[in-house]
């Protein structure tokens, strides 16, 4: 059940976080949003658009099977790693600051993501008596 | 915080908590099979257009929310849906509450706050 997690959250992370990039790069392509038809044009005409969508249904299937066993209350919380991935990611590929407050909330994340998998998974693999 | 502001920051914790309470019912059909089958009997019951639903929803939402205020407080803010979508695991599928899972998830909680606050 561990190597399920493992690689259930591993794929999570990464299809979530290849949205959020596309979503950015997409908007960068785009430019500063001004209501008129040229720019939706632009939003859709880049190929960051489909690549952010398909990142959308690819962790739309990976939660799925991932709830299947896991509680999701603590699955949810864990699914927040991607707010890190994403801070680190964009600091690299776009070179946006990042400020000291956000660099310990993102280890304070991290710490708790230590501790859920540190809870034992067939104890707290429970849910309905059948499930 | 404003009256609007505040009615949205409760709108998007009940679509985002009853989306994943839904998608978790939706996943958790222990009749549903495996593989295709189970696909198919997610599609044919009512939990995963309800998630779905409620995520459309709570994706309006957080766009008027976002309109108000910056999106650091608005992560800020939002890291409530985090203790609401634990509080009714355990309430609704009798998640159990094991200390790494409360600690775990309460420091979850309180780093996406501070990244918000940064």
């Amino acid at each position: 059940m561990r190597r399920f997690y493992l690689i259930g959250f591993l794929v999570l992370m990464t299809f979530d976080t290849l949205t959020q990039v596309c979503f950015k790069l997409n908007a960068n392509h785009a430019g500063p949003f001004v209501a008129d038809f040229a720019w939706v044009v632009r939003v859709v005409s880049a190929p960051w658009m489909y690549v952010a969508i398909a990142g959308y249904i690819g962790s739309f299937f990976t939660w799925m099977t991932l709830l299947k066993h896991a509680p999701v209350g603590p699955a949810f919380a864990a699914s927040h790693l991607e707010v890190v991935v994403v801070l680190v990611l964009s600091y690299f590929i776009f070179g946006d600051h990042l400020s000291l407050v956000q660099l310990f909330g993102s280890a304070v994340i991290v710490a708790g993501i230590v501790c859920l998998a540190f809870d034992p998974p067939d104890e707290g693999h429970d849910e309905r008596p059948s499930g | 915080m404003t009256l609007l502001v505040a009615v949205f920051w409760l709108l998007n914790v009940t679509f985002d908590t009853g989306g994943h309470l839904a998608f978790k019912a939706a996943a958790a059909q222990p009749d549903a099979g495996d593989g295709l089958a189970r696909w198919k009997a997610m599609a044919q019951r009512p939990w995963i257009w309800i998630g779905v639903s409620f995520f459309v929803a709570e994706f309006v939402v957080w766009q008027a929310f976002l309109s108000l205020i910056p999106l650091s407080q608005g992560v800020l803010l939002g890291s409530i849906n985090i203790v609401a979508v634990m509080l009714a695991g355990r309430w609704l599928f009798a998640e159990k509450f094991t200390p790494m899972r409360v600690i775990g998830s309460t420091l979850i909680a309180l780093g996406v706050a501070i990244v918000g606050l940064g």
